[in-house]
């Protein structure tokens, strides 16, 4: 027996249930639950949305500021900072992943800011600020991120026509071919994923 | 005018070459060249994904800290107080209860397989331990039971998910994991239109691996679990 830890621990968790066959199961929608739970303050709605999103949050962190160390403390800084400032935050405006994200952006500012506080300081010459150029690269960083966690969202065979399509830059006939699918279910595939995938880049891309 | 198929303009804004008479819609047609414009845009960032784009969980340090400075009531602020707090207090999250909420329909199937397998894969001495309705993930449609039970010394996890697909050049794999997934154990196979009878590790302790799990996995030598699951249920405590 191995106990084997599952690099994306939430992500597997279903997001997005909503199979014609089971609507009598599917009335709960988590991420409406967390996000309405949150903007309440219910307790295991932070849990919840920390499951939710807590991964999303840790590799922009991660991808931005390039060290484990300071991507956890920042993941954990986001959401007790959101915890704390819920008041501020109205469902009817945006979603939550959306404030999330746009939480997470001003702590990685926050953090360049302080780093290059820190090195003026200690190197006591101001010559080259180097948190000038942040921001421009964590918003491609977020577009990416963001599109790679919807990716691994997607049910399947959703998720593996996408990275065929993307990655192996195959054609939907191509891709019909080797998952032995009929043309039709690939292209309407496409067609819903593709359009999945912007309406998250555009809902939770926050412009800073 | 007619427009051309929302699947074919997907299909153009991955690259794919477009029709004639697409092509010759689209040069008139402001509407569906932005409508090109904005999912190529899509295309253009996905391709640029990386794997170090793919999302990384974060430690668990990271949740105790934010239990302890939320000052969460009810959270002890250790490295296993979210799993029990989930075992003392029932699932936590919203589509737990509604799987829940139609347990009772899913119990009532399941008791019906049990009953019927009972002179093949059921013996008379098994002692039903706890079931559970298997709630499908992501988009996909499927759904199942599993059912835990004592046989004499041996404890026996029973998975049956019908109308489950062939894989291609892949299976079905059963695991048990932690209420946050965060920890599974592979617990093995599930053959599509087959209800599995896998026995369990001996000494394991499967309250603390209440959430079954079905993904599909592919023969690529990878022992860890592909992150697609295919249906999910929490064995009640």
């Amino acid at each position: 027996m191995a106990a084997l830890a599952l690099h994306t621990g939430e992500q597997a968790l279903p997001t997005h249930a909503r199979s014609p066959l089971r609507e009598l199961s599917v009335s709960v929608d988590p991420e409406a639950a967390a996000t309405a739970g949150f903007a309440r303050g219910d307790e295991d709605a932070l849990e919840q949305s920390y499951r939710l999103w807590g991964s999303l949050v840790h590799t922009i962190a991660l991808r931005s500021v390039g060290n484990e160390a300071d991507a956890a403390d920042i993941t954990q800084a986001v959401f007790v900072s959101a915890w704390r400032g819920r008041g501020g935050f109205d469902p009817e405006r945006g979603a939550l992943p959306a404030w999330l994200i746009s939480i997470t952006r001003r702590r990685i500012a926050d953090h360049w800011e302080e780093r290059s506080r820190h090195l003026r300081r200690v190197e006591a010459v101001a010559a080259q600020s180097p948190d000038e150029p942040v921001h421009a690269p964590v918003d491609g960083i977020i577009d990416r991120v963001l599109l790679a966690d919807e990716l691994e969202r997607l049910g399947e065979p959703q998720r593996r026509i996408m990275e065929l399509a993307f990655f192996q830059d195959l054609t939907h006939t191509q891709i019909a071919s080797l998952l032995d699918l009929p043309l039709g279910t690939v292209k309407s595939h496409v067609r819903r994923s593709l359009d999945r995938l912007r309406t998250r880049l555009e809902v939770d891309r926050v412009a800073s | 005018m007619s427009h051309p198929d929302e699947a074919d303009l997907a299909l153009i804004a991955l690259g794919e070459p477009a029709s004639a008479a697409d092509a010759a819609h689209l040069a008139a047609c402001s509407r569906c060249r932005s409508r090109v414009d904005q999912l190529g845009a899509v295309v253009s960032t996905a391709r640029t994904i990386t794997d170090e784009d793919r999302p990384v969980a974060p430690p668990a340090a990271v949740w105790e800290g934010i239990v302890a400075e939320a000052g969460l009531t009810g959270a002890q602020a250790s490295v296993t107080s979210l799993d029990q707090r989930r075992r003392r207090r029932g699932p936590v999250l919203g589509w737990l209860v509604a799987a829940a909420a139609v347990g009772v329909l899913a119990g009532a199937t399941l008791t019906t397989v049990v009953g019927g397998t009972g002179g093949t894969g059921g013996s008379d001495d098994a002692q039903l331990l706890a079931t559970a309705p298997l709630e499908p993930v992501a988009e996909s449609a499927y759904q199942g039971t599993a059912a835990v039970e004592q046989r004499g010394a041996e404890s026996v996890l029973r998975v049956s998910v019908p109308d489950l697909p062939a894989v291609e050049d892949g299976y079905y794999e059963v695991w048990m994991a932690t209420p946050d997934a965060s920890t599974m154990v592979a617990i093995g196979t599930l053959n599509p239109g087959e209800e599995a009878v896998l026995t369990l590790p001996a000494g394991m302790d499967t309250a603390a691996f209440p959430l079954v799990d079905v993904s599909v996995e592919h023969f690529d030598g990878d022992a860890g679990h592909s992150a697609v699951s295919v249906v999910r249920g929490l064995l009640p405590a």
